[in-house]
């Protein structure tokens, strides 16, 4: 409760600073400086009283990150984001969090003498993923503090085990999904990035990746095939009923397809399907392959060529017959008048 | 008596008028509803404004299953009038009037063909349907036993899986899927060219021919299109004035 009054007065401050903020400009031509003062000590002056309690921090972190352009370039020559929209921030659902909350080794002058107090288990969980975060592995790890049981289900899914385990630089953890964690929304909001209309595409920003199928060894047709798919073709019309990828694969516990503990292995595949499609059976369950036609899917590529080939060739002669019909009727009318009696 | 002559034949009863009105019906539904999921368009808000005229995908898919349940029984009920009449002898095999494919309607093709290009000099002689009726009509039957028998299976997948084997558990889907929505594609395209162009924009029956409301043909167009029809039913019979 206490956090939650913390959280929403830093915004409401926050909100206020941006409104100041925006009427500078017009005050200075307006009024100078006298009036531009003026407004800052009127608004700012008791706003200080509650920034006490409240955030200051923010505040001093925004008065430069929301500033800031461009990328900056690190100790060890990568190229970091430092740059923060204040607006997007503040609406997005960790808008009223404090950013030392996450960032916990930046705790008075980040720029002089990093030393914030880092709770063991977080220490401990940002070395496991700091080969996918570079920048800041102990706020990556942060995300475990309120999201514990999510965290505890990633790091034992398959994309959290590659990060975690085997150590690699690429593959999803939170934010590939979720977005930057300053901006991400609500789940179920129109901007998520893993609401039911844009997780597909979120999946596929990997799924469709060459360079991470092959060395992964993943199918390269995943989202291809389920966009052809009558779930696919129902979903991108806007059929709530429809399943994404998460509702037959999981979200954060995701597992590779055939691993037993998957929801669409072989074992589990009748339940799976079954919540959808009541007496779902074995064979039935069998329909998706997420194959791409060809090799591996002869039948239906034949199948598929076959017919196009039919629709062509039958199309092809109709077009033809009905210009020559037409042709020749007004051939007849035009220029054989009087002719066309001849066969009575 | 002369009032009394005929200027025009009955050529569809009214059992196949409404057999085709019924047809004419399911079959706009079925496209105008089956096109959005072929073609679903990744317009504004997930939805593009062609589905939402058909009240969303959910409603859509619901218009789209029952139209094609009538069009399986209007399919049915044709098929066992179709048989009745041909057990009862109440509709015999000629030649003149079958709408079972012949061999001449391969030589009537390829002359009629040669007439178009003018390489012949008459053209063919119709029986009651021309080849090109006789394909509308084959083509509508195929199609509808096609598309309906594989539409149905799409509808009640789980049910029907059962009756499929085990081998074919991986691919039948795809083929069926792609079997039912090709082949609507080849029916609407076929339909859209063939059928309109002979319906409604030839010279002879622009705007668009009445036969399929009265069921009744000009016996100086049924003269003119449908020759051997026209001496089968009229061969001996005092000739008619053209109307």
């Amino acid at each position: 409760m206490l956090f939650f009054i913390i959280s929403k007065t830093s915004f409401f401050v926050y909100n206020l600073l941006a409104i100041v903020n925006s009427l500078i400009p017009f005050r200075q031509k307006k009024g100078g400086l006298m009036s531009r003062a003026l407004v800052i000590a009127l608004l700012i002056v008791p706003l200080i009283g509650f920034a006490q309690i409240a955030s200051a921090e923010s505040f001093t972190c925004l008065a430069c990150h929301g500033a800031m352009k461009g990328k900056i370039k690190t100790d060890k020559g990568s190229f970091i984001e430092v740059n923060i929209d204040e607006e997007r921030f503040s609406k997005s659902v960790h808008g009223g969090i404090e950013c030392t909350v996450c960032h916990k080794t930046f705790k008075d002058n980040p720029h002089e003498a990093p030393k914030g107090e880092v709770p063991k288990n977080v220490s401990e969980l940002a070395s496991l993923v700091s080969s996918k975060a570079k920048i800041d592995p102990v706020a990556y790890a942060a995300c475990s503090e309120c999201h514990g049981d999510i965290y505890t289900q990633v790091s034992q899914s398959i994309h959290g085990r590659n990060i975690m385990e085997k150590k690699q630089s690429d593959g999803a953890l939170c934010n590939d999904c979720h977005g930057s964690p300053h901006y991400v929304a609500p789940a179920k909001s129109k901007a998520s990035l893993v609401n039911k209309w844009n997780v597909v595409k979120t999946c596929g920003e990997c799924h469709q990746n060459e360079a991470i199928a092959k060395k992964y060894n993943l199918g390269t047709h995943i989202i291809e095939k389920y966009e052809e798919s009558f779930h696919g073709k129902k979903h991108k019309l806007g059929h709530a009923g429809v399943p994404t990828c998460v509702d037959c694969h999981g979200a954060h516990g995701i597992k590779k397809w055939d691993d037993p503990a998957s929801p669409v292995a072989w074992g589990n595949r009748v339940v799976m399907c079954g919540k959808c499609h009541p007496g779902a059976n074995k064979k039935f369950v069998a329909s998706i392959t997420h194959k791409p036609l060809g090799k591996d899917n002869p039948i239906p590529y034949f199948a598929e060529k076959g017919l196009i080939i039919l629709t062509v060739s039958t199309i092809g002669f109709v077009i033809l017959h009905v210009f020559l019909e037409a042709y020749a009727d007004i051939r007849d009318r035009v220029f054989r008048k009087g002719k066309e009696d001849s066969h009575d | 008596m002369t009032d009394e002559r005929p200027t025009e034949f009955q050529r569809f009863n009214l059992t196949f008028r409404i057999q085709h009105v019924i047809l004419v019906v399911t079959f706009l539904l079925l496209a105008f509803t089956g096109w959005s999921l072929k073609y679903p368009e990744p317009a504004l808000e997930y939805t593009g404004w062609w589905i939402r005229l058909w009240g969303g995908p959910k409603t859509a898919g619901i218009i789209h299953r029952t139209a094609g349940l009538i069009m399986i029984v209007d399919f049915i009920w044709h098929v066992i009038y179709l048989i009745y009449h041909l057990i009862t002898g109440r509709m015999k095999f000629d030649p003149a009037t079958t709408i079972v494919p012949v061999p001449s309607d391969i030589t009537n093709a390829v002359q009629n063909m040669l007439y178009f290009i003018g390489l012949g000099k008459t053209k063919p002689k119709f029986a009651r349907y021309n080849y090109i009726q006789k394909f509308d009509y084959w083509a509508v039957f195929w199609g509808m036993a096609i598309i309906g028998l594989s539409g149905l299976i799409l509808t009640f997948p789980t049910q029907a899986s059962i009756f499929f084997p085990q081998w074919s558990a991986n691919w039948i889907w795809e083929v069926l899927f792609t079997l039912h929505s090709d082949e609507a594609l080849l029916a609407i395209t076929y339909i859209t060219i063939m059928h309109f162009y002979a319906e409604h924009l030839k010279w002879a029956n622009f705007p668009m021919s009445m036969t399929w409301i009265t069921g009744r043909i000009s016996l100086r167009h049924m003269k003119e299109e449908h020759p051997l029809e026209y001496e089968l039913e009229f061969k001996g019979k005092p000739d008619v004035k053209n109307p």
